[in-house]
């Protein structure tokens, strides 16, 4: 199972983001989720969410091995990690984020809540 | 304190003073945000005979009670001041991203007070407050100068600018925001550029602290899961406003050549269908928004670069496209950049250069004023030149820099009976003469002309176009609800669209905030405002208010030549008539002056004595004041 | 023919829907048009904006095929 991105649907609400965060961190704080939407302004006019794809990259960089799969996705578990950020470093496509206020390194666990909410079939369930 | 950033900032741009507060949570209960607060500062702290473009007035950045929630949808932030083009409240409102931004910075409201001694932006990033030189930025247009500062900046900010036109004084101009979001009417960008704030640049990465996340989050879920179906929701989605202007065509009330005629024959050339079909870009939401009424689009003209704007929705279609009588979508589009670049109000300034082409055909203005320019209907060409002409204040355009009345007066010659403006603010896009309880609306609106206050064209055609009796309480009710989603700061089109309840955008408030409060309450509230705008308004401007609730010659006595409409005016009497019945519905005596009794209700007994100071206070009404002021049009059986 | 007619707002009131929330069947003569569909229901179009069907945009002299879903889309003040 993956969420799949139509860029081309996306456009920048950000219900995702907020979600996201709220299901995550409890929290109202957009700047806390694992999506982020890039948005290429005023020329040519397009957006881009962008979200892990479970690769598996920060699992193998991290260097206490905090990061785990289950199931599709890897988690990362907070009472190992150690926020040394190499993760993030290691992030391919840059989708490792991070926000002051976190404990840890912020990514995608696949729990589907930005699909349920998007209304545009910017990010939907594949399997 | 639940449902807000929790700091208010008032900055004195003179001395460059810059006092963080905790928001008052009794001034937040009472007035909710955005248009609330900035009605009751305004009214507290401008001196009545401040100049709207000098030191004393004050420009006000205030988001609301919803905005950054998890709602439908609290992508809002209003801008307040004493408005140039109407010498009295102004508030007007933007979506976007900004609001949102500013509660995440953790900031309800900030205060700018005095004049910058050089050209200077305001820099919020959390809890860092600066104002920074805006030496380079100054002359930018507002579209050019959210990319460069995006650049400068990074792209996490946040970013409001004002274009040439609001550094000029221009009265209609704008604020713009996300590329093409504006605060547009009332001149809110001319108050910023009298200030020298360029722009206004926010990061935020806080929390906004919420009563019951897990009841806001499930009821703004289960909104979201319900509309999603909607009818309403695929045709707005793809379309956006821009679909009405067939509509508006066919019920004669499509503002066409400067409101001479209500039917534009080639409207088909610049609708919603052509912009979708041949413009359109990507489609755009605000934050939190799953409806993007947004329509990003691209202009393409032989001879000129290609340009990029949001929009044009319907006002622009109407206000530009129509009025000025425009055949091609794509010169549509290519001005709303113009109009958004310069930092103008495509409203505002689509009405005045419209004003202008009429004054143009009648020879009132010649192409000796025009720097050997025409200006001719439906001239993309001559309308840019002058528009130009307009934002740097050359030659004749410093005339109309004024706005339709301020040009008018200034032109003489009976202009102003085909000004289609009240106290000083354009019409919106809808003619009146077939639909007067629009006219009303837009006679007594606090703010001057504008259709977010009252929209009553399917109110007139349920009652009956030709009836002028039994719509006044709409309009009281009209200006009360309407106006209230401007002060929660969410947008209005979840109610008008997609059957969101009031009682839901309340429910939503309580989560957010834990607050007791309720529809009733919130109803009050905004008639407080409204009250209070007015009392405010007379104060400044002497009364009675009966003075003030004027309508242009146009709209009462010229009969539509042509078109739906045609053979269609209002009529002096009927209008006046209407007028009676307004202020009766509002508890204001015949002179349109709020009565003592109606301002205690509200709990503004202080506005009451203020008026009675300057003989204003309106005379006790002999059966009393109504005991709900404002009345809901019930649905006519089938 | 039938046809199925769906509208929200204050045009849900007048549509009177039998089928769901927002949907009306209706039985209609062949080759009617949006607008004399609307006549005949007794719903004036001034309170219709435009139809949307297929996805698409449809103006009121739209004829709607057999058991085709129209959406009857209220005007509302914009922008």
């Amino acid at each position: 199972m993956k969420i799949k991105v139509t860029k081309e649907n996306c456009t920048g609400c950000k219900l995702c983001l907020q979600i996201c965060t709220i299901t995550h961190k409890h929290e109202i704080n957009p700047k806390m989720a694992a999506i982020t939407i890039d948005a290429h302004f005023p020329e040519p006019g397009t957006f881009e969410p962008r979200l892990c794809v479970q690769c598996g990259a920060c699992a193998q960089a991290c260097p206490v091995d905090a990061i785990h799969l289950e199931g599709d996705a890897y988690v990362i578990d907070e009472d190992e990690c150690t926020n040394c950020e190499i993760c993030v470093d290691a992030c391919p496509i840059g989708v490792m984020f991070t926000h002051p206020d976190a404990p840890t390194p912020i990514k995608c666990d696949l729990c589907l809540k930005c699909t349920e909410v998007c209304n545009t079939s910017a990010l939907t369930v594949v399997e | 304190m639940d449902g807000f950033g929790g700091t208010t900032l008032r900055i004195n741009l003179a001395t460059g003073e810059i006092k963080r507060t905790p928001t008052d949570p009794a001034f937040a209960r009472e007035w909710m945000g955005a248009r609330g607060f900035v009605s009751k500062l305004l009214y507290d702290e401008v001196p009545r005979d401040a100049d709207p473009l000098g030191p004393d007035n004050i420009f006000i950045v205030a988001p609301g009670v919803m905005t950054g929630s998890f709602s439908p949808v609290g992508s809002k932030i209003g801008f307040g001041c004493i408005s140039p083009a109407t010498n009295g409240h102004a508030d007007s409102s933007m979506g976007g991203h900004l609001g949102p931004e500013l509660k995440y910075a953790g900031y309800d409201l900030i205060v700018l007070e005095k004049i910058a001694p050089e050209a200077q932006y305001l820099y919020i990033d959390n809890d860092t407050v600066e104002l920074r030189s805006a030496d380079k930025y100054w002359g930018m247009g507002s579209i050019d100068l959210e990319k460069r500062m995006k650049d400068d900046l990074g792209e996490d900010f946040q970013i409001a600018t004002i274009g040439p036109a609001g550094e000029n004084g221009i009265v209609f101009s704008c604020i713009t925001h996300d590329f093409g979001r504006q605060a547009g009417r009332c001149g809110v960008g001319a108050v910023m550029g009298s200030k020298r704030i360029k722009a206004i640049a926010v990061r935020g990465t806080k929390s906004l602290p919420a009563h019951d996340l897990d009841a806001m989050t499930k009821l703004t879920c289960d909104i979201i899961e319900r509309t999603k179906t909607h009818p309403n929701m695929a045709p707005w989605q793809k379309y956006g406003t821009a679909f009405f202007v067939g509509w508006s065509n066919e019920r004669g009330c499509f503002p066409t050549k400067n409101f001479q005629k209500t039917y534009h024959e080639d409207w088909k050339k610049i609708d919603g269908e052509r912009l979708v079909e041949e413009c359109l870009v990507t489609h755009k939401a605000c934050f939190g928004c799953w409806m993007n009424c947004g329509k990003y689009s691209r202009a393409r003209i032989p001879g000129k670069p290609d340009t990029y704007v949001e929009g044009p929705e319907y006002e622009t279609i109407a206000l530009v496209g129509g009025s000025c009588a425009f055949t091609n979508i794509h010169h549509v589009a290519y001005a709303n950049y113009l109009l958004d670049n310069l930092g103008m109000d495509t409203m505002s300034g689509g009405s005045t250069i419209a004003f202008a082409m009429e004054c143009y055909q009648r020879g009132i203005i010649t192409k000796d004023d025009l720097e050997g320019n025409e200006l001719r209907w439906g001239n993309i060409d001559d309308f840019e030149h002058f528009l130009r002409m307009i934002a740097a204040r050359r030659g004749i355009g410093d005339v109309f820099a004024r706005g339709t009345k301020g040009a008018a007066e200034s032109l003489g010659q009976d202009t102003i009976a085909f000004a289609s403006q009240a106290k000083g603010m354009e019409f919106s896009g809808y003619d009146t003469r077939w639909y007067p309880a629009q006219l009303l609306s837009y006679c007594t609106s606090d703010i001057g002309a504008h259709h977010n206050r009252s929209w009553t064209i399917t109110t007139d055609i349920e009652l009956g176009r030709e009836n002028y009796k039994g719509k006044a309480p709409v309009v009281v009710y009209l200006q009360h609800i309407r106006p209230l989603f401007d002060t929660w700061s969410c947008c209005r089109l979840f109610w008008g669209e997609l059957d969101v309840t009031p009682e839901e955008h309340v429910e939503t408030i309580r989560h957010l905030t834990g607050w007791d409060v309720t529809l009733d309450e919130c109803f009050l509230v905004s008639e407080k405002i409204w009250n209070l705008n007015r009392a405010h308004y007379l104060e400044r401007n002497g009364g009675p208010g009966r003075k003030h609730d004027v309508a242009p010659a146009r709209h009462l006595s010229e009969p539509v030549p042509d078109g739906p409409a045609e053979g269609h005016t209002v009529g002096a009497e009927n209008f006046e008539a209407m007028l009676d019945e307004y202020y009766a519905a509002r508890g204001w005596d015949r002179d349109g002056n709020p009565t003592r009794e109606v301002l205690d209700v509200l709990g503004i007994g202080f506005a009451a004595d203020d008026l009675e100071k300057i003989g204003l206070l309106g005379k006790p009404l002999p059966g009393g004041i109504p005991k709900v002021r404002g009345q809901k049009l019930k649905p006519k059986a089938m | 023919m039938v046809l199925y007619l769906r509208s929200g707002g204050k045009l849900r009131d007048k549509l009177q829907p039998d089928v769901d929330h927002y949907t009306r069947r209706v039985e209609v003569e062949s080759g009617q048009t949006i607008r004399e569909i609307l006549g005949v229901l007794g719903i004036d179009e001034g309170f219709v904006a435009f139809a949307f069907a297929e996805g698409k945009f449809r103006r009121l002299d739209y004829r709607p095929h057999e058991e085709e879903v129209v959406t009857l889309q209220p005007p509302v003040s914009g922008g």
